[in-house]
């Protein structure tokens, strides 16, 4: 270890550093310009930005992965650019990366978390014994033996985890390692994250929820390549126009906090978390009339089914030892206009459930009807489908392959043989329902848009096809908060022309503000179904599940529980807000 | 049931992990045998050696604990085309001055050529039994890591086997990510109307047709090479000290045994109605 560095210096310090892509090429802007930073040993940090902002950029540069063009980046007291030092550094400062399955190396569970520590030169039976504390902190160990890809993403992160832990790490970097995940997923890898902080290792991650951020001991906000903001979270989300400025949002229970103000001055207005918010929601005071019975028993409704699903049945890899059922006996009617949420975690069959829905995969068991489109007819294929129901994939822009954005969206109304005019008049039109200016967007080469424009331009290429159902797959995964509330809010447009949707979704608040109905899927089976209102409201049986509902429903049912008299079917927060204005006295 | 299932059609090469005696025998053992009895089965000439494979393979099989109907499947594929090379076997090998058992016009069947044609088809049978024997008992981790022991001599003369080892393993990582990848892409392009195999017209047309497929898939696996390389390199690789292996196979009185067995019984095998 160099002399001079002792316990008083900081753990990674970074000094006016900048980092430019493309070297030859003067026209790009640096990805970083001129950021400094301290982290001290034992912190917990959230590093948050709109996408572009050099969050990525930064993180790859506190282990040696990226070197600074200038400036210089010191990892326990080593300079990152010596090549001597990359072998120390490497294994003081470990990361996880964002896509699970890209991390893979090896072929088993067990060969793969060994990788980094046989990359260490360490004796065989110290290696074993590092893989199975590493695999055992993640809860991974029953699954050593297991090949990668039959892990879910949230699995395979842990794996990913255990890999680096198993190196000893006295840093790990997250660099939005749960976007991919469910919130099942999600929570476990932030319960271990705080769990190793305790334990004393330094935590630093990248990420676009905001809830997630708030956990942190200290936020640090990046914007165009400059550290915007950098302090407690307490400090960081004070300054809402600020935030959104920036590409960001608040996080949940901080915006609540601000309606509930209003309602409850007494409300403390510190409060970051949503079980901080929970537990410091007030009780009614005697005399506030008690909350209105809801009647258990609803009336059925009856409604035309536009989609029809009935008995659905599915089973992966049939008459193979590896067969799984992915749905079973699933029942679903969705009324035209309509618009259904799916949710369970990774595996529930939700993504099955989608692809039966335009005929991707015919009715193994069971019926299928969408429209006048009787799926269990053999002549009924996904051709004729697609013009009917759009489906939507998750990650969509994965699939790009035209060089410009225009192309892209005319490729399906091109396959039906349309004119020319005809057919520049549905991108146009595409284009306008997604909010991109036809002029604008049509010749920008794909790979040069936003990760927001280009999940437009995704969207859009299935709307060129005027479908009457659209079919939406994790339709906001991996945008940031900007992008997302832009693209809810098309989408609810779609919603208002009449469109029928069925959206799959682990955000519950997207859920909120784009469907009636919700089926609730576990294990290929239907757990539960109703209302948004009715799923909601049943905190307890969504838990059980590894779910829960959106944090609006969590306070109305807390405060129901305090006894304040707030309507079933409350589940967004301007509901909320209503539903406490016209709230019968007790109020100021 | 649907088109675009594609995993279920990689029944071949699958790692069963039963945890029967056979898996549990040392890697090195298991290639040396499984290589001893392939090679024996390629060469031996006389039936009663090839009969005995084929019935080793069973008892191989049952050994392994891999449920037999699943493992004789493996050879519902190539049978008709086996049966057809047969019979042109029996045919062709029927020219001889021996007497026929059999003619009709120029079609003659001697006894020896219907040997001939029992030969092929025992071999092939055992062949693909082995294999399977081979793919269901001997994961890939364990193939990489064996090999790598048995060729860690060659690192003498300064050859880089762990490179090509780790290249091997990365490799054959990569294909049921590839697989599931390409079934998405597919999916996704039929989702906007794309007809996937329907393809008719000139070349060009169909290579036209093909792109919004192979487009994907290559900018998907060079991210993905991309984002593994990183990852790669974010655990250390290629530092400078020497890599070791988390496994240490030890060769016990067992893998001696079965390795010693197996030889004597390959050998058996080759000279089973040849030389005895």
């Amino acid at each position: 270890m160099e002399s001079g560095w002792g316990a008083m210096n900081h753990l990674i310090e970074v000094n006016q550093i900048t980092y430019t892509h493309d070297r030859q090429n003067g026209e790009t802007p640096p990805a970083l310009c001129g950021v400094s930073l301290q982290i001290a040993a034992g912190e917990m940090i959230a590093m948050i930005g709109s996408n572009g902002s050099g969050k990525t950029t930064l993180a790859r540069h506190l282990n040696g992965l990226l070197l600074p063009t200038t400036g210089t980046v010191r990892v326990a007291g080593l300079d990152t650019s010596l090549p001597d030092n990359r072998q120390t550094i490497l294994s003081t400062v470990g990361m996880v990366f964002q896509f699970p399955e890209d991390q893979m190396v090896a072929t088993v569970v067990e060969n793969d978390v060994a990788f980094g520590v046989e990359n260490l030169g360490l004796r065989p039976a110290e290696v074993r014994q590092r893989v199975e504390t590493a695999l055992r902190e993640v809860e991974m160990w029953a699954w050593r033996s297991r090949p990668p890809h039959l892990l879910s993403a949230g699995q395979m992160q842990r794996v990913a985890l255990a890999g680096i832990l198993a190196m000893k790490p006295r840093c790990i970097v997250f660099d939005e390692a749960t976007a991919m995940l469910d919130p099942a997923g999600r929570r476990t890898v932030m319960e271990i994250m705080h769990r190793l902080h305790q334990e004393g290792l330094t935590i630093i991650y990248i990420t676009h929820y905001m809830e997630e951020a708030a956990q942190a001991g200290r936020v640090i906000v990046l914007d165009r390549g400059q550290v915007a903001l950098d302090g407690s979270p307490r400090e960081v989300f004070s300054d809402a126009e600020r935030l959104v400025k920036l590409g960001l949002d608040l996080p949940p229970a901080v915006k609540a906090a601000a309606v509930l103000h209003e309602v409850f001055p007494a409300l403390p207005q510190d409060l970051l978390t949503l079980d901080d918010l929970l537990a410091a929601l007030p009780h009614a005071p005697a005399g506030v009339v008690p909350p209105v019975a809801v009647s258990q028993t609803r009336p059925v409704e009856e409604f035309e089914a536009w989609i029809e699903v009935s008995g659905l049945s599915h089973t992966y890899l049939l008459d193979t030892p590896f067969a799984y059922q992915a749905l079973q006996e699933v029942d679903m009617r969705v009324a035209k206009g309509g618009s259904q949420g799916l949710i369970g975690g990774t595996g529930s069959g939700k993504s099955t459930l989608m692809q039966h829905l335009n005929c991707l995969f015919k009715p193994f068991t069971g019926r299928v009807r969408v429209g006048q489109f009787d799926f269990n007819a053999p002549e009924v294929t996904v051709y004729q489908v697609c013009q009917m129901a759009g489906l939507v994939f998750q990650n969509p822009e994965a699939q790009f392959f035209e060089q410009y954005a225009g192309d892209e969206i005319a490729y399906g109304p091109r396959l039906q043989g349309l004119d020319k005019p005809v057919l520049r008049q549905r991108v146009q039109w595409a284009m306008e329902m997604v909010g991109l200016d036809f002029e604008t967007f049509k010749d920008r080469l794909t790979f040069t848009l936003s990760g927001g424009e280009k999940r437009k331009v995704a969207l859009a290429s299935i709307l060129a096809l005027q479908p009457e159902v659209l079919l939406l797959d994790e339709p906001t995964a991996g945008l940031d908060p900007h992008s997302r509330k832009e693209l809810i809010a098309h989408l609810q447009a779609l919603r208002a022309q009449g469109m029928t949707f069925v959206v799959s979704s682990h955000h519950m608040d997207d859920l909120a503000v784009l469907t009636e109905r919700l089926l609730v899927l576990h294990h290929g089976r239907v757990e539960m179904e109703g209302s948004l209102g009715e799923v909601f409201s049943d905190a307890e049986a969504l838990q059980a599940l590894g779910l829960a509902p959106p944090p609006a429903a969590r306070i109305a049912e807390k405060l129901r529980q305090n006894g304040w008299p707030i309507p079933a079917g409350v589940v967004d927060l301007q509901e909320l807000k209503n539903a406490l204005v016209d709230m019968p006295g007790g109020m100021k | 049931m649907s088109n675009f299932e594609f995993m279920q059609r990689m029944t071949f090469g699958q790692y069963l992990p039963t945890g029967s005696v056979l898996h549990r025998l040392d890697a090195r053992a298991r290639i040396v045998i499984f290589t001893a009895f392939l090679t024996a089965v390629t060469v031996a000439k006389g039936l009663p050696g090839l009969v005995l494979s084929l019935l080793l393979a069973v008892i191989g099989l049952l050994l392994a604990r891999i449920p037999l109907g699943y493992a004789l499947k493996g050879l519902l594929p190539p049978l008709p085309f086996l049966v057809i090379l047969a019979v042109i076997q029996v045919l062709m090998r029927s020219r001889g001055t021996e007497a026929a058992l059999f003619q009709f016009w120029l079609l003659r069947v001697t006894a020896g050529g219907l040997l001939e044609g029992v030969i092929l088809l025992v071999r092939f049978a055992s062949l693909v039994l082995w294999l399977s024997l081979t793919s269901f008992t001997l994961s890939v981790s364990e193939l990489i890591l064996g090999l790598n022991l048995l060729l860690r001599p060659l690192r003498r003369l300064r050859l880089p086997v762990d490179d090509l080892v780790l290249m091997v393993q990365v490799t054959v990582r990569f294909i049921p990510f590839l697989t599931q990848s390409a079934e998405r892409i597919v999916k996704a392009q039929a989702s906007r109307g794309a007809a996937w195999g329907q393809g008719s017209g000139g070349v060009l047309r169909r290579v036209r047709q093909a792109l919004p497929m192979i487009v994907p898939l290559f900018l998907n696996s060079l991210r993905r090479a991309e984002n593994l390389a990183l990852a790669m390199d974010a655990r250390g690789y290629g530092g400078n000290a020497a890599r070791t292996s988390m496994h240490e196979l030890n060769f016990q009185v067992v893998d001696w045994l079965a390795v010693g067995g197996s030889l004597l019984l390959a050998g058996l095998m080759v000279v089973w109605g040849v030389v005895i």
